[in-house]
């Protein structure tokens, strides 16, 4: 008869093990005893005492003790059980209230591969669902509170709203809803863009504006332009420079190009003012200069300075030309779009997931949940919790 | 606008004054700039953005609920739901009774006014065109311009607030050169990086924890283990401002805080360790709020059972910390999402590397939830255990985080971006709503 002692480290439970935790032996067998308390892990001094000549072998109950939730199936050689012994947790077993009778069945349930201890059953999370929307909730009964309009309301002219106001006003959309409208309207575009040109709800993606308001020439819609042939006049530069700055996007990307690009310093500009911040604030100054260089009316008086300091590179003065060859090809990490609702929610991520275990707690006094009921699988800190948890659980799950 | 340096035509003239409003989502927090030399209101008026009913079925709009006496079941409608404006019928009522009414305390007339309004990162489209519709069409305001709630911050004498050694004689960049902003409020917390005022977007990282959902967490667990607190939000939600806090030693307090197993009498338990505290509810003849006092053992006992007992007392013991520690490990109520700390560096993971000293030196927190106890220190001592050794890591809250977006974005009322950004109300007549909502979303632009 094997005893099933709990290897070193694994999760310890109170968990039925229907073929290792009764034994056979006789009460009378003195290293049965022996054995007993050497792998009692609680101080015995808590237990109620054991009665083991009470056993009434026929039914296997225990007349007066408190059995922890451990159920004696009657056997014929069903002798002094020690009650309970700790037994490995190991993987999502179905709690006993639900575990099917077929032996066959049970051993496939527990023998599932690719659970581990983090994961729940269905029933925890269909639970965990519904706690965290709960949480998420105002008001805890659902109330329809009306919106109190006074009379008389002076200068407000309450009847005369344009439609458009007046469609806002009556609707009871709420958030859920306007996500997922959003959503569908994401779906459509993919799936048919033809049908979402020129939306009005689908300005996020990129594009730049192409109303009147914004009047400048060369405007491309990628990111930089098609490598210039390679000049050494400042001015194409500039020009280029302008037409990758007129292409808008959020400034983080700008500011990107511009710290790939790294050596933009106009000539007029230094020296540089200000104490060096830590040393990536540095890269704030090319910005600055590229400005400078941006600007049309400004750029022909510096041209000449710079050419003229041109000739050797690296440069021997404290001047750094500007920078003349072509700007670096477009990056995938060029596009920073706007991100949207869900985008923008943090999760665990792929490959790292959660590094530390879940923390449980206690479900009664809120100390470390140590201790499972056998019954509905749910987390208890120690005894006292958990028989005022067993009190409940008899309710919802019977005996 | 575009290019960045020609000059404007000159339009209209610009607006006298300008109406700051912080729409969130427990509060609003609005007051009026009014150019260099007028009258500026040094700090913003706090309305309660909710419409109430109280258990006798009296209704409170706003800052009405400064008259309601009786806090018990007191239930809540609220426009604004994860952080934007969703419900418009009921924001627009608040609004009316605190701004455009003939008694309203702080009216104003919107055709010679400009409203400066901040939102929540990551908006739906649908619901900023419906703000921009109601601005412009419902009421009429002259100019407008909506942004970002945590790119204001920026505008605020940031090295202040870290306490940052400097020659009294050094300009203050307005806006500030890199903050990393952690907003955290009723709704949820958001990570924004900034650069120059600008939010670097694809960096914007949320956990789905605010306040809201903290109170809530309390209500739970009191209903659990003492009294049935479900129908009485407002009065946890007190008890929540007065007595948690965020411990620095979860493990420790925890520990102080059981109960021990069966017939073990801890020491730390029986006199509370410190952490224990009595708290007395209001009820609604003589007390209107709660009072938090210092654990008496035996108090509660001693109260039930004196026949005058007038006074319920509840023991906090690991709840008060227990709480406010979802901020730090959502996972221990099985919220999937990392916890704060995980979050800055998820949101660092999206920025390249030079950027990092900068942003982790530079961190501030504001937001509703920044008013606990111990939560920068627990902010810094996380941070500081997952980032390289040589980086310097600041954390600073500054005196009044639930006013600092408001104060900032008066700065930037005040500053020549906003006259950047807004826009008039000719031009959203020509242009559209559409066009209006890009401009908002693409915002400053790259130059200075």
């Amino acid at each position: 008869m094997t005893r099933h002692l709990p290897p070193a480290g694994s999760a310890l439970s109170f968990q039925k093990s229907p073929e290792h935790i009764l034994s056979s032996r006789r009460a009378s067998d003195p290293s049965h005893l022996f054995f007993f308390f050497l792998c009692t892990y609680i101080n015995l001094t808590q237990l109620p005492p054991l009665y083991p000549q009470s056993i009434n072998v026929d039914t296997g109950k225990f007349k007066k003790m408190n059995n922890f939730g451990v159920i004696e199936v009657a056997g014929t050689a069903n002798k002094a059980t020690p009650g309970w012994a700790y037994v490995p947790d190991t993987g999502p077993a179905l709690p006993a209230a639900l575990q099917p009778k077929n032996r066959k069945r049970a051993a496939a349930a527990r023998n599932q591969p690719g659970l581990s201890l983090s994961d729940l059953t269905a029933r925890q999370e269909n639970k965990l669902r519904k706690d965290l929307e709960a949480l998420n909730k105002d008001n805890h009964r659902d109330v329809n509170i009306p919106v109190p309009h006074k009379t008389g309301g002076g200068s407000r002219s309450q009847n005369k709203h344009t439609p458009n106001v007046r469609k806002i006003l009556q609707s009871q959309k709420t958030f859920a809803n306007h996500l997922d409208d959003y959503q569908a309207l994401l779906a459509l575009a993919e799936s048919n863009p033809a049908a979402v040109v020129n939306h009005p709800l689908l300005f996020l993606n990129n594009k730049p504006l192409t109303t009147s308001a914004s009047a400048t020439p060369a405007k491309s819609a990628s990111p930089a332009p098609a490598p210039p042939p390679p000049t050494t006049t400042a001015e194409k530069g500039g020009a280029s420079k302008r037409s990758a700055a007129a292409a808008k996007r959020a400034a983080a990307k700008e500011k990107e190009e511009e710290r790939k690009k790294a050596r933009l310093a106009a000539a007029a500009k230094l020296p540089e003012p200000a104490p060096p911040p830590p040393p990536p604030l540095s890269e704030e100054t090319p910005q600055e200069e590229d400005v400078e260089m941006v600007d049309i009316s400004d750029p022909p008086p510096q041209q000449q300075q710079e050419e003229k300091e041109l000739p050797t590179y690296p440069p021997d003065g404290t001047i750094l030309p500007p920078y003349k060859k072509q700007p670096p090809v477009p990056h995938p990490g060029d596009n920073d779009p706007l991100l949207v609702y869900l985008e923008a929610r943090a999760t665990f991520g792929g490959e790292e997931g959660t590094k530390y275990p879940t923390r449980v707690f206690c479900e009664m006094c809120g100390y470390w949940g140590r201790v499972k009921c056998i019954k509905c699988g749910v987390r208890v800190c120690a005894l006292d919790c958990l028989e005022a948890h067993r009190e409940e659980c008899v309710t919802r799950y019977g005996l | 606008m575009v290019g960045g340096r020609k000059l404007k035509t000159a339009g209209p003239a610009p607006p006298s004054s300008t109406l700051v409003i912080d729409n969130g989502a427990d509060t609003i927090k609005a007051g009026f700039v009014t150019g260099d030399d007028g009258t500026t209101d040094k700090a913003p008026r706090v309305i309660p953005n909710c419409i109430a009913r109280d258990r006798h079925n009296k209704t409170y709009v706003g800052s009405e609920l400064e008259k309601c006496k009786d806090f018990g079941e007191i239930a809540f409608r609220r426009p604004v739901e994860k952080g934007f404006i969703v419900n418009w019928e009921a924001q627009k009522e608040i609004w009316d009774r605190a701004f455009f009414d003939d008694k309203a305390p702080q009216k104003c007339d919107p055709s010679t006014t400009r409203l400066v309004l901040t939102e929540q990162p990551n908006s739906l489209p649908a619901l900023q065109t419906h703000c921009d519709q109601i601005v412009f069409e419902e009421y009429g305001f002259s100019s407008y311009c909506r942004g970002i709630g945590p790119s204001f911050n920026a505008y605020q004498d940031i090295q202040a607030i870290f306490h940052t050694p400097r020659t009294p004689d050094t300009i203050i960049d307005i806006p500030a050169e890199v903050i990393l902003l952690i907003d955290s409020g009723y709704s949820h917390t958001t990570v924004t990086p900034l650069l120059q005022g600008r939010p670097l977007h694809p960096a914007i990282r949320r956990l789905d924890v605010g306040g809201k959902l903290i109170t809530n967490h309390l209500t739970r667990l009191l209903s659990v283990r003492h009294f049935d607190m479900r129908n009485e939000t407002y009065i946890v939600n007190e008890m929540k401002e007065a007595a948690c806090y965020v411990s620095l030693d979860f493990k420790g307090d925890l520990d102080k805080m059981w109960k021990g197993t069966r017939g073990e009498r801890r020491e730390d338990y029986a006199t509370g360790a410190g952490i224990a505290t009595d708290y007395v509810l209001p009820d609604s003849h003589t007390r209107f709020h709660g009072i938090v006092r210092d654990h008496e053992p035996g108090a509660a006992a001693r109260a039930r059972k004196s026949a005058v007992s007038t006074e319920d007392i509840l023991t906090l013991r690991n709840e008060r910390f227990s709480v406010p520690e979802l901020l730090f490990n959502p996972t221990d109520i099985g919220l999937r999402q990392p916890g704060l700390a995980d979050l800055v560096m998820q949101s660092l993971s999206a920025l390249p590397v030079g950027l990092w000293p900068g942003l982790l030196a530079n961190i501030v927190v504001v937001g509703g939830n920044a008013k606990f106890d111990n939560f920068i220190q627990r902010l810094q001592v996380e941070l500081l255990e997952r980032v390289p050794d040589e980086c310097v890591v600041r954390v600073a809250r500054p005196e009044d985080p639930i006013v600092s977006t408001w104060l900032g974005a008066a700065n930037f009322a005040k500053h020549e971006h906003a006259d950047r950004l807004a826009v008039t109300k000719q031009e959203y007549e020509e242009h559209g709503a559409a066009w209006v909502a890009r401009k908002f979303a693409l915002g400053l632009g790259v130059d200075t």
